[in-house]
């Protein structure tokens, strides 16, 4: 979702991929078509002042610890219509990427602050402080970590007044399908939280839809 | 007009072939050799005068003597040189083995001038093979390789090139001390090389066993240096066949090509090689599309050797020949198949539109080439999201190319289409819109099963988050009879994408359930009907996920999914499928059919607890219970949260 613009500097940095193999977990709560609806507390200060939020997961990629969708923030002050935003995440599975971003002018000190704000971490932290938790074995950890970075406007300009600079440090657990994260800018409020949960459009159960691409 | 001017022209030179003067027959048969090298036209001209079977005639003839020999022969040589209808019609004539018999002549200029016009015919699939395997065929290869004539052995370096196929005459040639014969001509002529090169290919190709046994001790450095040695000569072709050579290795036995360290030295000189006029340059591309096929590694690699620059630089250029503008295009499509990279610098050198243009070449491969590059470009999710792809400019072309009047270029443009109807915007009515849907659900009751595979997945594609609009349009061209046939299709490929259609077709507005019931309820009949009797998983799990999402709907819905996974009692019981299916060992299979467990039992419904008593007396519940342990963690939380469902209702613990 995007944020008021404070400061618009664009960053990016391609990441280095670690090697190590481990199996992702598979989570259908996760495919493509997934839909979740939740806030964002745009102040950490005004616990009031929350975007309505809805997420749907349009890629999603294991092997490469690659999963994307849209985020729309649905009462945006001073826009007239939701603003879409793509996103990319990836997924913290050791293989592919770690805790530590490395980007985005996230030091480690910031992602163990950040990953500490997720209760489910706190039995990973101190391997985390030691090497970004290369040698642990998540695949088999009920929770999802994983860092979502908005791409672009999906149905305004870049003029709209609002920022993607920043990403999210995300949470997904497994036991009930819920998104937890925390958005991350130097230049925006801190710990903006990010709370969603799974829906399913007005039916008495989940249902899935799929696509393959040839 | 001068006499040698009018004594020139073509029906002359054929009538003089057959002259009884053998001097006339040589003079005649030199000038119609110079006069056909290098030039098609004229190659077809004599053809068609019925020069050929005179000339086989000439060299037939145990009466002739050298000069009509070495004349006859390269004159032969040279209608099989590259035109197919040359070779056709110089192995018609019965030429072929009185070129054999004069290979054991005397005289070394006859012998010379019948191996290089035998060279002529082997390059050219469509000339005999040798059968290893046959005493005589081996005996007759061998006494060419131990032949001392340089024509000779290069000779026997393209039979078996041409001829080795099965892995028995792999091992035969090799059990005869071949590719030590071969090993010897690497350090010979340059064609003695070449054709060499491609033979250890030929004899290597997909036989990890030999090569291990060839390459020994110390994994090749010895036996194989002088291959790799050969990616640094001088010669393209030279460079090019090593590299075949070596990527044959690779692909039968990669950790060979590991061993030998060359797997990154390939991409460079392929690359390179990129930039040469004639068939090297031609060759390439292929070569560098099937080394890095599936293999994101070597896409890698390729890619910070500025493949993808390079091939757009020559996609760009005016003039291209069509064999060359096929393997650029191959090769862009097998580099920008996985890393999204790749797409992104495809993009940024604007290419698109050449591509785009490719669709209407006149050659068939260039089209389906052009599909292939487009296929891999649309895979991008990003783009997608972004709806890039979704505009006229793109899918006009390839629709027209849905009528293509080749089949298989009918399937490559179903493959990019497929794609771009993912399109996660509003856009995706552009489908309908330009009558797009009518054209791919004409395929997908065409009675080759390879479009009509390409088709079904392009509108379960489609389908994906489509709108209530967007569904209605499909279903009205599709009719729920054909979706239902497609279900129960003779193909399982077809089968498994018809019920991902069915599952986009369900998914989305409560109200969507209502099509797996309408006309008397063929859709969930022919579902039910797979999830009973499919043996196929993938089959099973997107039959489980239709069930799924039915039982997501009202009490209706969910009653009828009942019905179908649990038997009656007056069917005397048994095991229920949907036990069968959460004892599967498929982690995959048992999420969906748990899946279907969470939305039967779903709080908000209101006779849950009638459904889980059912569901209960029928065992599956006790089957539910054994799994909250489950190895697959997706499938251990489903299991607690159907349970937890179970206990809501106060059942779940009888």
């Amino acid at each position: 979702m995007p944020v008021r613009v404070l400061d618009s500097s664009p960053r990016s940095q391609i990441s280095g991929v670690n090697q190590i193999p481990a199996i992702p977990p598979a989570c259908t709560l996760l495919s493509v078509g997934q839909t979740f609806a939740g806030t964002q507390n745009v102040s950490s200060l005004q616990k009031d002042e929350a975007w309505r939020v809805n997420v749907r997961i349009q890629g999603c990629d294991l092997e490469h610890g690659y999963l994307c969708g849209t985020m729309e923030a649905l009462n945006v002050p001073f826009a007239d219509t939701p603003v879409v935003t793509f996103w990319e995440g990836e997924i913290v599975d050791i293989k592919n990427y770690t805790f530590f971003t490395g980007k985005w002018e996230a030091t480690p000190e910031d992602d163990v602050k950040h990953w500490s704000k997720f209760q489910s971490f706190s039995p990973l932290l101190s391997q985390v402080e030691v090497d970004g938790g290369k040698s642990l074995d998540l695949s088999n950890y009920p929770f999802i970590f994983m860092r979502w970075k908005e791409q672009y406007f999906v149905n305004v300009g870049t003029d709209c007044g609002l920022t993607i600079a920043g990403f999210y440090y995300v949470c997904f657990s497994f036991s009930d399908g819920s998104i937890n994260g925390f958005y991350y800018d130097p230049n925006s409020s801190p710990f903006q939280k990010l709370e969603l949960k799974s829906t399913n459009e007005g039916r008495s159960g989940f249902s899935f839809s799929s696509y393959q691409l040839q | 007009m001068p006499a040698s001017a009018a004594g020139n022209r073509p029906e002359e030179l054929c009538e003089r072939l057959a002259s009884v003067d053998s001097g006339v027959r040589l003079k005649a048969l030199r000038e119609i050799k110079n006069q056909i090298i290098g030039n098609r036209t004229k190659k077809l001209t004599y053809i068609k005068l019925g020069a050929v079977p005179r000339v086989a005639a000439i060299v037939g003839d145990d009466d002739s003597d050298a000069p009509l020999f070495v004349q006859s022969a390269a004159a032969l040589g040279s209608f099989a040189c590259g035109v197919d209808i040359g070779v056709k019609t110089v192995l018609k004539s019965g030429a072929f083995p009185h070129l054999i018999r004069i290979l054991s002549n005397q005289d070394e200029k006859v012998v010379d001038a019948s191996a290089r016009s035998l060279r002529m015919i082997f390059q050219s699939k469509l000339a005999p093979k040798y059968d290893f395997l046959n005493r005589k065929d081996m005996d007759f290869i061998l006494s060419l390789l131990n032949s001392v004539n340089e024509n000779v052995t290069e000779l026997a370096a393209s039979i078996i090139a041409h001829s080795c196929q099965t892995g028995g005459e792999q091992k035969a040639l090799s059990d005869e001390g071949v590719l030590q014969k071969l090993m010897n001509l690497l350090t010979g002529s340059i064609n003695q090389r070449d054709a060499s090169l491609d033979a250890f290919a030929a004899i290597f190709r997909n036989n990890s066993e030999l090569i291990s046994k060839f390459a020994g001790f110390d994994n090749g450095r010895k036996t194989l240096g002088p291959v790799v040695e050969l990616l640094k000569d001088k010669y393209p072709r030279t460079r090019l066949l090593a590299s075949v050579c070596l990527i044959v290795i690779g692909q039968a036995s990669p950790c060979h090509l590991e061993e030998l360290g060359v797997k990154t030295k390939l991409i460079p000189v392929l690359v390179e090689l990129l930039e040469e006029p004639g068939q090297p340059g031609d060759d390439a591309p292929f070569t560098l599309a099937n080394f890095v096929a599936g293999k994101e590694e070597l896409q890698k690699l390729a890619f910070d050797a500025n493949a993808v620059e390079k091939l757009c630089k020559f996609l760009r250029k005016t003039a291209v020949q069509p064999k060359r503008f096929e393997g650029l295009l191959l090769a862009l499509s097998e580099l920008c198949s996985k890393l999204e990279i790749c797409r992104n610098q495809f993009h940024q050198l604007q290419v698109l539109h050449i591509v785009i243009d490719a669709l209407k070449h006149d050659s068939t491969e260039v089209r389906s080439a052009a599909c292939y590059c487009l296929r891999s470009i649309t895979r991008s999710v990003k783009s997608l999201s972004a709806g890039d792809f979704t505009n006229e400019t793109i899918l006009v072309p390839l629709v027209q190319l849905l009528r293509d009047p080749s089949t298989s270029v009918q399937v490559a443009a179903l493959g990019p289409l497929s794609n771009i109807a993912v399109d996660f915007t509003p856009r995706k009515a552009i489908f309908v819109q330009c009558g797009i849907v009518k054209e791919i659900i004409q395929l997908s009751k065409s009675m080759d099963s390879a479009p009509r595979l390409n088709a079904v997945w392009a509108l379960r594609n489609l389908m994906f988050l489509s709108d209530k609009m967007g569904k209605e349009s499909i279903l009205i061209e599709l009719t729920l009879s054909t979706l239902a046939s497609l279900i129960c299709d003779s193909e399982v490929s077809i089968q498994e994408q018809a019920l991902g259609l069915v599952c986009n077709l369900l998914d989305g507005s409560i109200d969507s359930i209502e099509y797996a019931f309408a006309e008397d309820g063929k859709i969930i009949k022919a579902v039910a009907r797979q999830v009973k009797n499919a043996t196929n998983l993938e089959v099973c799990i997107q039959g489980m996920y239709v069930l799924s999402n039915i039982a997501a709907g009202n009490e209706l819905h969910k009653e009828a999914v009942m019905d179908h996974i649990i038997p009656p009692v007056s069917s005397g019981g048994g095991t229920p499928i949907i036990t069968s299916h959460l004892r599967s060992s498929d982690s995959r299979l048992r999420t969906a059919s748990t899946w279907c467990i969470v939305n039967l039992t779903h709080p908000t419904s209101t006779d849950a607890s009638d459904r889980i008593a059912r569901l209960r007396n029928a065992g599956v519940i006790g089957q539910i219970k054994s799994m909250v342990n489950d190895p697959c963690l997706d499938v251990k939380f489903r299991v607690r949260t159907a349970l937890e469902q179970c206990t809501t209702f106060g059942n779940a613990a009888s």
